[in-house]
């Protein structure tokens, strides 16, 4: 019984429904769009709505907006990570060719003064490259590309631009080894430029020579230019062969101590030319 | 096998101490590599077969190196003697604990030399300089541990080779000299 009469009262709030239904809220509805659609006017309800979803769509807007430049951002990171490595591997080849330029320019200079060398003296050279150097601590001598094949013969001296090198002690058909100047066991006859005195050059294993043979009563100074004598017919006469740098007169004895540098660079040595010259049998 | 192989690398090492340790022709700090191949065969190979190496990669070093022809060959054989005396004579048959000896017969070996060309020829060699011949050993040693590595790794790897004629001085792990050995 009570089951029915729940029914009832359920099935008339429904009819209540459908009649406030069809009699409010659709006529209000017809009319909102007569009018809206009638007079086209931006009404109260549309700027109530339109305050209320501007706020949500503008926060929705910035949110897509950061979306959207995070993964510009994000796309361009990995753009510029390949640009990076393109303008690294630009930036090392650059370094590279630079380098090259360089050392083609030191190999330049170098070759240019061995070619003004050569065009300058006389007599014929060979120019050739070092191949190895002596490991000894006792011994000074290097070993270059050129042997008698070549034209290169024991007893040949060797030189750069700069001035002597050596000379040559033994050869094979294509390499030879060269007795460097600065080695203890080389001896060259030389003169001091300025007084035309006499001495022997001997080297000291490190980067100088001593000139020995020269005695106290000549005048000697640093900065004198040391050449080649020529005496002996081995290495042609006035070719540079260093700088005085320091003299000593000990209390003893008759000579003076004389240290010269030598003119070349035996620390970047690398081309030299052997002037091909008669070696008298006795010397070979 | 073995003997042509060994003969190779020391060429190979002259070549390389020749070329890339010596970076201009006064360096002093170049690992004398020659050397430790010369320590290795005194401990690892018999007298002929160490003699056959030596002989001609000494030689190779004398067309490198130096105004005195035979001073290096000489200077071989006698730290090859003197090594294999100590070899003989020594303990501990372990090469690695060895390489100590290798710098003190290099020092001893390189000044009877030196001696030697001083008496016959004063006027030749570069005045003995301690601290230049001390960084020479101390380099020595500290390539004499990688090299003999290396060296016996070549070594084992030829013994096992179909090639291999005889089985060369194989360690017994025992690190110490047996009784009545040798």
């Amino acid at each position: 019984m009570r089951k029915n009469g729940n029914g009832k009262r359920s099935g008339s709030g429904r009819s209540i429904k459908i009649v406030l239904l069809s009699g409010v809220l659709l006529p209000l509805v017809l009319i909102f769009l007569v009018s809206s659609l009638g007079s086209q006017k931006f009404g109260t309800l549309h700027r109530l709505v339109a305050e209320v979803a501007g706020p949500v769509q503008l926060v929705f807007a910035r949110a897509i907006d950061h979306l959207h430049a995070f993964r510009r951002d994000y796309v361009d990171l990995f753009a510029s990570r390949e640009e990076n490595k393109r303008l690294w591997k630009e930036l090392q080849e650059c370094r590279e060719a630079a380098n090259k330029n360089r050392e083609a320019m030191a190999t330049n200079t170098r070759l240019r003064k061995l070619l003004e060398f050569k065009e300058a003296s006389e007599q014929p050279t060979v120019a050739a490259r070092i191949t190895g150097k002596d490991p000894s601590l006792w011994f000074r001598s290097v070993v270059i590309d050129r042997g008698s094949s070549d034209g290169v013969a024991k007893g040949m001296p060797v030189v750069t631009g700069d001035g002597v090198v050596g000379q040559v002690f033994a050869v094979s058909p294509n390499f030879a080894k060269v007795l460097l100047a600065i080695s203890p066991s080389s001896a060259i006859d030389v003169l001091l430029q300025k007084s035309r005195v006499r001495g022997i050059l001997k080297g000291a294993g490190s980067l100088t020579c001593s000139l020995e043979y020269v005695l106290k009563t000549v005048d000697v100074q640093e900065g004198d230019q040391v050449v080649t004598a020529g005496y002996g017919g081995l290495f042609p006469p006035g070719m540079t062969v260093g700088v005085v740098s320091k003299v000593m007169k000990q209390r003893r004895g008759m000579f003076l101590e004389i240290e010269v540098t030598p003119a070349v660079d035996f620390l970047t040595l690398e081309d030299l030319l052997v002037i091909q010259k008669e070696i008298p049998f006795a010397e070979q | 096998m073995a003997v042509l192989v060994f003969i190779f690398l020391g060429l190979l090492l002259i070549v390389l101490q020749t070329t890339v340790f010596m970076l201009n022709p006064v360096w002093v700090a170049a690992p004398d590599l020659f050397y430790i191949l010369v320590a290795y065969l005194a401990y690892r190979f018999d007298l002929f077969r160490g003699l056959l190496v030596l002989l001609p990669v000494s030689v190779a070093m004398d067309v490198f190196s130096g105004v005195i022809l035979g001073i290096y060959p000489a200077i071989c054989l006698a730290a090859f003697a003197l090594l294999k005396i100590l070899v003989v004579k020594m303990p501990v048959r372990e090469s690695y604990y060895q390489v100590p000896f290798v710098g003190v017969s290099y020092l001893l070996v390189n000044k009877a030399a030196f001696l030697a060309i001083t008496f016959l020829k004063p006027d030749v060699p570069i005045p003995w300089s301690w601290p230049m011949m001390l960084l020479r050993v101390l380099l020595l040693m500290l390539f004499a541990f990688p090299l003999f590595r290396f060296f016996e790794f070549i070594d084992s790897r030829l013994q096992h080779s179909p090639l291999s004629v005889r089985v060369l001085g194989r360690r017994s792990g025992n690190v110490f000299r047996q009784e009545g050995e040798e």
